[in-house]
């Protein structure tokens, strides 16, 4: 088996991609490609996604950008007859070898999905959950790290006095940064977002969004949206997906003004999607 | 063109789907209010003091034209069966023989009666081993009677309290060290000594009354429960007379075959058989409910054990007693005999029914039960919470252990409430099993181990079948069956109420939808 340890991961071997303005990459995805049964659904992926950015998939619906993201923490394992060739690299390891620990995997490329699914706990104990699973039980240390991770994911003023309160009883936006909290609890390294304001109101959306400019100065960002002004905002990097396949990775602001490929041009401008 | 929008709003309620589901909910309360009603009403009517009657005839029956005692029951009479024009009716009657030796019973036409009255001196003396004696108050007054009852109860008290302490305690020395050690014989005979000594006592106090011919007889203290005048008692009196009743119905143990006294031991067994087969039945189920639901895969052999699962709740319970019978106790119970028990052998330990093997029989018996609704429960569990538990580095087992069981805890409460409500009314299977009519012992006592698992119990359904269906005075034991049965239904409610109640609290904690 596997294991990841932490000197690994900034690995400066990873060269920075030739057409992004930066220089440390996190993860490498070389030649990947995703089989659900006889289905294709990706196409031979290439990117390379630069450490303590923001970076956005946009794409029209189905057109693999979720499944490209759920693959970075090998969570298309859960799929049934799900099948992969190539390799994504983390921490110069290929994860998508059968020997990986998934579990360590998982503490180090956190995941936040859709809609908020905090579990029908305390705040406290959604937000240590992955600690609890880890086997922390040093009360200091749960309390220390809950109060952490609840400040970096700006709901600490909010809930500090509620606690052992049912997480239910939290509004949409709240469970939202409660699902983050709990994800960077465990300290991983990268941080996966799959559309993680498609369930909430404007208000809350801005919040989440201010909080993921916050937290790139720590973690790597994939965000996976349907929304283009949000990718707009918050990314610094860009890839536009179209049935399976890559077709264009570059600055954002760049793919926004000046994409260099037809089908970029039309999904943005609207003309699909 | 105009469409018509307002429409008549009686008319709009008289939909036939709406009409025919309201009917066949009314139809199910109704028979369960009919059943529940009648149970009660004829079951909580064994609790009132009924009172006796002094009927004179017309002509003799018998050789006897008066009569004193109790109305049991009131019927169409075999004249009106074959002649519809007549209403004529006759009563059962419950009088006591000359010798006040037992209770008889005697139909009598209502025509033939020619008068009817109640006798407010008449006094009822309930006795410990035999029927009810209907007699007068000898030279003396009821204040009196009352006080030597209370002193005559006391004594009762005593000899009982030894014999189930101190005597008991001397006798279980004996069984272990023999009846020849000096100190034991000694405090044995001390003992004897004290019980004999408080019967002489008692002696002294027997009562002597008046019967319906003007006879006096003796009746013995020994013999004597309580007494009452139930012609002058007011409500106040009644419904004090029928509190105590219903607690000594509950609280003592059966008496004279069954037929009087009380079924302490029945409820004791039945909620101790209960809560052992929950015990049993909710891990085995909710562990292969998990198997199935979270680690086996979704193909052909899956199915059709999950249709075999289904397929087993069909089974009639009297083919799991037999089964019960067969493996649990020849099997299973001889072999652990023979291990662990073998220098008691040939009398068996484990290997003759006993309330262990009830409890596994009846566990299994409802184990479909608990299989299917804890499946329900999980298949209810959002996917995206497994995938927020193995998000954060959770595998499988944690996952289930840490989220999803919490989160089906009230299905599997569901489960555990329809078990218990089939376990606690099931009485086929454990006939076979480890019910008897009577249990010279409780299953959980004072002596080492506490909790007896091989030991017979009693059941309350059981005591139904055996009272109403076995007894020789059918007569005078419906209205305990009817109150057996009243008791039965009020023990189901109970465990059920208190397993709803758990299943709210877990589901208001554990809901997976926002407040």
């Amino acid at each position: 088996m596997i294991s990841f340890s932490p000197s690994m991961q900034s690995a400066s071997y990873l060269t920075a991609p030739d057409e992004l303005s930066d220089t440390e990459t996190e993860l490498a995805i070389n030649n990947y490609c995703l089989f659900y049964g006889q289905q294709q659904a990706l196409f031979d992926i290439n990117m390379k996604i630069p450490k303590n950015k923001v970076t956005a998939l946009i794409g029209p619906s189905g057109c693999g950008k979720s499944t490209l993201l759920r693959s970075i923490n090998r969570m298309n394992d859960l799929l049934p007859d799900c099948r992969t060739q190539g390799e994504i690299l983390f921490a110069g390891q290929n994860i998508m070898q059968p020997n990986v620990d998934v579990a360590t995997l998982r503490r180090m490329i956190g995941m936040v999905f859709q809609s908020p699914n905090p579990f029908p706990k305390s705040i406290f104990e959604n937000v240590i959950y992955g600690l609890r699973v880890r086997g922390v039980n040093n009360k200091r240390r749960l309390d220390s790290a809950a109060e952490d991770a609840l400040r970096k994911a700006a709901l600490w003023d909010e809930v500090k006095d509620r606690l052992d309160e049912s997480a239910l009883n939290l509004s949409g936006g709240q469970q939202q940064r409660l699902v983050i909290a709990r994800a960077i609890a465990v300290e991983p390294s990268v941080l996966l977002l799959d559309e993680p304001t498609s369930a909430l109101d404007p208000i809350s959306t801005l919040t989440i969004e201010e909080l993921i400019n916050e937290l790139k100065s720590t973690y790597t960002v994939v965000i996976v949206t349907h929304n283009m002004q949000q990718a707009a905002r918050v990314s610094d990097y860009t890839a536009f997906m179209f049935m399976g396949e890559l077709i264009e990775y570059t600055d954002t602001n760049q793919l926004f003004t000046t994409p260099s490929k037809k089908k970029t041009e039309d999904y943005i401008t609207g003309r699909y999607g | 063109m105009k469409h018509q929008l307002v429409v008549n709003k009686s008319l709009q309620k008289m939909v036939p789907g709406v009409w025919l589901t309201a009917a066949a909910v009314s139809i199910c309360l109704l028979t369960v209010f009919i059943l529940v009603g009648m149970i009660s009403a004829r079951g909580l009517s064994y609790f009132l003091p009924s009172p006796v009657q002094t009927i004179v005839l017309q002509q003799p029956i018998a050789g006897q034209s008066q009569y004193v005692g109790q109305i049991l029951a009131q019927e169409d009479s075999y004249q009106a069966l074959n002649d519809r024009e007549s209403a004529a009716q006759r009563i059962l009657l419950r009088h006591t023989t000359s010798n006040l030796a037992r209770s008889k019973y005697l139909w009598i036409e209502l025509n033939e009666i020619k008068s009817m009255r109640l006798d407010k001196d008449i006094m009822v003396v309930e006795r410990l081993n035999a029927s009810p004696l209907f007699v007068y108050a000898y030279q003396t007054s009821q204040a009196k009677l009352l006080a030597k009852l209370e002193q005559i109860n006391q004594l009762q008290d005593r000899v009982a309290e030894l014999r189930r302490g101190k005597l008991s305690r001397l006798l279980d020395q004996v069984d272990q060290a023999g009846p020849d050690l000096p100190s034991i014989r000694d405090s044995l005979a001390d003992v004897e000594a004290e019980i004999s000594a408080l019967q002489q006592k008692m002696q002294q106090k027997n009562l002597l009354v008046t019967n319906i011919y003007g006879q006096q007889v003796e009746i013995k203290a020994q013999e004597l429960a309580t007494l009452y005048w139930p012609n002058q008692m007011n409500f106040w009196q009644k419904s004090k007379f029928f509190v105590q009743r219903f607690i000594d119905f509950v609280s003592d143990y059966p008496r004279e075959a069954n037929t009087r006294g009380g079924v302490f031991p029945a409820i004791f067994g039945t909620v101790l058989m209960v809560l052992l087969m929950s015990l049993l039945v909710a891990p085995m189920g909710v562990i292969a409910a998990i198997y199935l639901h979270e680690y086996a895969g979704n193909n052909w052999l899956t199915r059709i054990i999950r249709i075999a699962v289904i397929n087993l709740a069909g089974v009639p319970s009297i083919v799991y007693g037999v089964f019960g019978l067969g493996f649990f106790v020849y099997f299973v119970g001889t072999g652990i005999d023979e291990i662990f028990f073998s220098e008691q052998l040939p009398s068996p330990t484990f290997g003759s029914p006993g309330i262990l093997w009830s409890a596994l029989t009846l566990a299994i018996l409802t184990l479909p039960i608990v299989i299917v609704t804890t499946e329900e429960g999980l298949s209810r569990i959002p996917v995206s919470i497994r995938e927020g538990s193995y998000a954060l580095g959770a595998n499988r087992s944690e996952t289930i252990w840490r989220v999803i069981l919490p989160m089906a805890s009230p299905a599997i409460m569901t489960g555990l409430i329809l078990a218990v409500a089939r376990a606690a009314g099931e009485v086929a299977p454990l006939m076979l099993v480890g019910v008897v009519k009577m249990a010279p012992t409780l299953p959980l006592d004072n002596v080492f181990p506490y909790l007896h698992l091989d030991r017979q119990f009693m059941h309350l359904g059981f005591h139904i079948y055996d009272l109403g269906f076995q007894s020789s005075q059918i007569e005078a034991v419906r209205p305990m069956v009817f109150a057996t049965a009243f008791l039965l239904i009020l023990i189901v409610v109970f465990l059920n109420l208190a397993a709803v109640s758990l299943r709210n609290r877990l589901n208001y904690k554990y809901h997976y939808t926002k407040r």
